[in-house]
């Protein structure tokens, strides 16, 4: 397990401005919340309470003066702004396109406009131009864990794929055109890799089992619709090397919409892009209210958004999907239970 | 006498081809045979050619000019619902068909140039939209109308 000290997590990312500690608590009326969601559990280690954004898929282009550049932009003002101030900022990955470094220079000069430090974890569009080589260069890391207040957070590169592309002697542009169709038929199933794994057993190994425990991959820990690898093959080994935790929040990029499941003790939410939102695929939720409305194609900031997470004392999570547009059913305007 | 005997010839000729010519070209009982199973193979390679052509163009980032492509937002044509224009579509702002719904989003979204609504390339991305979608029901403001359809495998149709 990496221990962090705050001087240390400001170093890693990059950050000079000072976070504030968060003494109060982000809570309207549990009762007025979607009835279902993580019970916090007595026995639970108790934190002290916080607050922390997340911001995913950002999918810039090395255009001058994209849209997208100018929402993510929104995006970095709009957490800037939210009170209390979240102790710092979770990235879930495509903060590119088409992997571009200039993309990824592009999108740090942009988050580097937070007023808080940020962690981040690659996604598929940052990564298969040259296997992940620059965003290494300007991020660091591609898994990290550290400890906040109490709670242990976790990030995961989630988009390893088998090797489809030695064989077919493809170009790593080729390469990266075919990662890019999110139906691609033909790229396989990604996962963490057994490498990550040994790295995340031994992570938590001296954890006590009553450890809050967050974990951000890009994609979700559970078999959402694989043909868009709305999925993590091995989520399985990693669902069952948390499962000695009394309870674990995940929460995850690619999906673009509002989500949210609940496997033994994890419960998982997804996260709002701030470049395009997707259909729901053809599969039945498991949460079927905690859906996001129909967004407006002629309103290009509908069915985008930023995320602000309050942990209570007692590890009770409260996710704000904050759309930018009127995007949210009234059950989810005050917030979703994590 | 000679006149008469030419007059019933002339008559009789006339007859016989009026029927020939009905018996040819008018017979409303002969109907064409059935498509045999080879030409009905021929007609649908025909047809999934434009299909793959659509599902490239679909997938192309060539038709804007902001690096979007359809597939961007409409994976596997998902929210689309090819089967259900002609519609009054509000961002049209009038009753349109698929094919002008596409160029609307060339235009807008993708901020490229219209296709001609007539051109083999919308043909094609109209075909691919809708093959992928044979069989769904027409379900106004049900779900089915923003998700997507179940493919299964490959690109959605057969690839040869």
């Amino acid at each position: 397990m990496e221990k962090v000290s705050r001087r240390q997590f400001l170093g890693m990312s990059t950050k000079a401005g000072a976070a504030t500690i968060v003494t109060g608590i982000f809570a309207p009326s549990l009762n007025s919340m979607i009835g279902f969601g993580g019970v916090a559990q007595a026995a639970t280690k108790k934190i002290k309470p916080f607050n922390f954004a997340v911001l995913t898929d950002a999918h810039l282009y090395d255009i001058n003066d994209h849209k997208f550049d100018g929402i993510l932009e929104k995006a970095v003002s709009d957490v800037n702004k939210i009170s209390p101030r979240p102790d710092f900022v979770l990235y879930a990955g495509d903060i590119g396109q088409t992997g571009l470094e200039a993309e990824l220079v592009k999108g740090k000069k942009i988050l580097d406009k937070l007023k808080m430090p940020y962690r981040i974890i690659p996604g598929e569009h940052d990564y298969y131009l040259d296997m992940g080589k620059a965003w290494r260069g300007l991020y660091g890391n591609e898994h990290w864990s550290f400890d906040h207040n109490g709670v242990h957070f976790i990030g995961m590169n989630s988009i390893l794929v088998k090797d489809f592309w030695t064989a077919k002697k493809l170009t790593p542009h080729e390469r990266m055109a075919w990662m890019e169709e999110l139906e691609c038929h033909k790229c396989g199933a990604w996962g963490v890799g057994s490498e990550q794994l040994d790295w995340l057993k031994k992570d938590v190994k001296n954890l006590a089992p009553n450890t809050p425990v967050v974990i951000m991959t890009h994609s979700p820990l559970w078999d959402y619709y694989p043909r868009w690898n709305f999925q993590t093959y091995d989520a399985p080994d990693i669902r069952k090397i948390l499962s000695k935790f009394e309870r674990v929040v995940s929460i995850h990029g690619h999906v673009h919409q509002v989500l949210y499941n609940k496997i033994g003790n994890i419960s998982s939410a997804g996260l709002l892009s701030t470049s395009w939102p997707w259909p729901y695929p053809p599969i039945k939720l498991p949460y079927p209210d905690v859906k996001m409305n129909r967004a407006d194609p002629g309103d290009f900031e509908d069915g985008l958004g930023t995320h602000n997470v309050a942990l209570k004392s007692d590890f009770a999570g409260m996710m704000d999907y904050r759309a930018f547009s009127d995007l949210l059913p009234a059950n989810l305007k005050r917030g979703l239970k994590i | 006498m000679k006149y008469k005997k030419h007059s019933k010839f002339a008559l009789f000729a006339l007859i016989a081809a009026s029927l020939a010519f009905a018996i040819v070209f008018l017979n409303p009982v002969q109907a064409k045979p059935p498509v045999s199973k080879a030409e009905m193979k021929k007609q649908m390679n025909i047809l999934l050619k434009a299909v793959k052509k659509g599902d490239d163009l679909w997938h192309t980032a060539k038709l804007g000019t902001n690096g979007l492509a359809c597939g961007n937002c409409h994976p596997d044509g998902s929210a689309s619902n090819p089967h259900t224009w002609p519609k009054y579509q509000t961002n049209l702002g009038k009753v349109g068909t698929l094919r002008e719904m596409i160029n609307w989003c060339i235009l807008v979204p993708m901020q490229g140039p219209m296709l001609d609504l007539g051109g083999d390339d919308m043909i094609a991305m109209e075909a691919y939209a809708t093959y992928t979608h044979r069989g769904v029901k027409i379900a106004p403001a049900k779900d089915e109308q923003h998700g997507a359809v179940p493919v299964k495998s490959g690109p959605g149709y057969p690839l040869k």
